[in-house]
């Protein structure tokens, strides 16, 4: 097989396409296609190529053949000269009348939708233009250089529709092959490039989305937790009101009990001061649920 | 190719040399029709030198030798101007053998009564063409009956000639050899003509009335209605000389040896006796006759070289 050039990376580049996922849907289509018919064409490459190898085989036999033949028929061409001893070739030429004895049928033949013309020799026997051509001598040498000849003729005509053939197969043979290996080379990889930028993009746009996604989560979190915080703020200050006037009522009452009496005095110190302790560590407390 | 081809044509340069320096001005590469053209104007060289010296009845005999090249291109001539052809083309053709002056005016003339009477009538074939010329019968098919009952008045006319002028072992030479040339003519006419669809009574037109054959009555008219190859062998068993020939050629022409080869050969045989008898004319005939078998030898063994097909190169004909 041929060598082939390199194929340059631009022909398989991606086309230039909006990248959705419409133009993915058509791009797959288009490589499923594009399979399909390099199967198909390969196949027609291979079915003409078994042919071709066919008729190069004819042709080789063909042509040894017409060698031979050929080789016959000049000889017995040789033997009629020396038989009549002169040239009869005049005489044989103004014998010829306007009836062709040997005339070429062309018809033609399909091999994989591909036209190729055939000839077919047809011999009209009874037609004998120079059957009295050295009647006085060397006749039968005349006759059968003739016959001879005829058959040279029929293996030309042989030949010819073998060759015929041969250069039409040749031709089509090469396009079917070029379409092949641009399908195979060039417009598969183009359209799987394509495939893969197109899938590269829309990943690409899904990753964004999820991460604008997450973001808006995170903000709204983030809000929620400071709502959170004021709400446990609020209800804090609440309590710590509430705590100091329920302190402030305890001190006026105390003022009473110390003028009432001044024995228990210590004791009511020391558990106001524990109750003092005890919110300052609740506040701090709150506080750190809300840092988190 | 070229190669072995010069090789051959040095060495047949050499081999030849001995017949005369004929080949001495050819440069290129030798042919086949090249030897035969230069071999054939050797021997036309060669026969009008000897009638340039020739007196009566020599200078007669030569003259009826050259008819029988006449006959060939006065119909070279006639079938030329029935289908048209350049005159100059056709002339060429001619064999320089049976050249006579006016052959050139033979393709002004149309008409063919024309032809007879201005042209024909002046040339020694006259007589011939008196006997079977009528204008119906120039077509393509009839050329070759035409020329083949000429050819039979000219045997027969030369016959009487060699018999009534020519002084005695001249004639009896040339009753044995035109006698062979009129039986030689008869079977190949039979022959050929088997296959075609002459009447019995246009053979007979054509069969020479001299010859062995000829002398019996009834193996003429027998040939004249054979229908295949086989009962003209069963016929010729009987003809004494003859005999030969049939025992070889099991299919005319297929053969190693063919009927042709035997009649050469027989042919060739009698020319040769010819030599034999000192002081006579038909010493000229058995030389221009040996001439040209030698032309054709020369040409086949060429031929054969040429066409590498050396192991055919033994089936020409040597007597001598």
């Amino acid at each position: 097989m041929k060598i082939m050039k390199p194929i340059s990376r631009a022909l398989r580049r991606p086309e230039q396409v909006f990248p959705t996922r419409m133009t993915l849907g058509v791009m797959k289509g288009k490589l499923k296609g594009a399979q399909t018919g390099h199967s198909l064409l390969k196949r027609k490459s291979e079915a003409l190529t078994k042919r071709f190898r066919d008729i190069t085989k004819r042709i080789d036999d063909a042509k040894r053949k017409m060698g031979r033949v050929m080789q016959t028929a000049a000889f017995s061409l040789a033997e009629v000269s020396y038989a009549t001893g002169g040239n009869i070739g005049f005489q044989v030429q103004e014998s010829i009348s306007n009836n062709a004895r040997f005339k070429v049928k062309a018809r033609q033949e399909n091999v994989s939708g591909v036209y190729l013309p055939q000839f077919e020799a047809d011999i009209n026997e009874s037609i004998n233009d120079f059957r009295m051509t050295g009647l006085g001598r060397g006749g039968q040498q005349v006759q059968r250089a003739r016959e001879v000849y005829s058959k040279a003729v029929e293996t030309l005509v042989d030949l010819a529709s073998l060759q015929t053939a041969f250069v039409i197969l040749d031709d089509v043979i090469k396009v079917t092959n070029r379409r092949v290996n641009a399908i195979e080379h060039v417009i598969i990889p183009r359209t799987e490039n394509t495939i893969a930028y197109i899938n590269s993009e829309l990943d690409e746009l899904d990753r964004e989305e999820f991460y604008r996604l997450k973001k808006v989560q995170e903000k709204k979190q983030i809000a929620t937790a400071a709502a959170d915080a004021e709400m446990a703020a609020k209800k804090l200050r609440e309590e710590a009101e509430r705590l100091n006037e329920l302190e402030k009522h305890e001190t006026e009452d105390v003022e009473k009990l110390v003028v009432k009496s001044e024995e228990d005095k210590e004791d009511k110190g020391e558990a106001d001061q524990e109750k003092t302790v005890d919110t300052t560590e609740l506040v701090a407390e709150t506080e750190g649920d809300v840092i988190f | 190719m070229a190669d072995t081809s010069r090789g051959w044509s040095a060495d047949t340069r050499t081999r030849l040399s001995h017949y005369g320096n004929f080949l001495a001005d050819i440069n290129q590469t030798l042919s086949t029709s090249v030897i035969e053209q230069k071999l054939n104007k050797k021997l036309i060289e060669d026969f009008n030198y000897i009638k340039s010296q020739a007196t009566y009845p020599l200078s007669k005999f030569m003259d009826y030798i050259t008819y029988s090249y006449m006959i060939d291109n006065i119909l070279l001539i006639i079938t030329g101007t029935i289908h048209n052809r350049d005159k100059g083309e056709i002339l060429k053709k001619c064999n320089p053998l049976g050249w006579f002056d006016t052959l050139p005016t033979l393709s002004i003339t149309t008409d063919l009564n024309s032809l007879y009477e201005t042209v024909l009538i002046d040339t020694p074939l006259a007589k011939y063409f008196h006997n079977c010329l009528s204008i119906d019968d120039l077509d393509d098919l009839n050329i070759e009956i035409i020329r083949n009952i000429l050819y039979k008045e000219y045997l027969e006319d030369f016959y009487k000639f060699c018999l009534a002028e020519l002084p005695n072992p001249t004639d009896e030479i040339m009753e044995r050899l035109l006698s062979f040339e009129a039986d030689k003519r008869t079977i190949n006419i039979c022959i050929n003509s088997l296959d075609t669809d002459l009447s019995s009574d246009e053979k007979l037109k054509m069969l020479p009335s001299i010859g062995l054959l000829a002398s019996n009555d009834a193996i003429k008219y027998q040939l004249s209605e054979l229908s295949d190859l086989e009962n003209l062998k069963i016929l010729m068993s009987s003809v004494g000389p003859y005999k030969d020939f049939f025992n070889d050629s099991t299919s005319a022409g297929a053969t190693s040896k063919s009927l042709e080869d035997s009649f050469y050969e027989y042919e060739m045989n009698l020319n040769r006796n010819a030599f034999t008898q000192q002081f006579t004319y038909s010493t000229i005939w058995a030389f221009i006759k040996s001439k040209e078998q030698e032309i054709r030898n020369i040409t086949w063994i060429s031929e054969c070289i040429a066409q590498n097909q050396k192991d055919k190169i033994n089936n020409y004909i040597s007597v001598y």
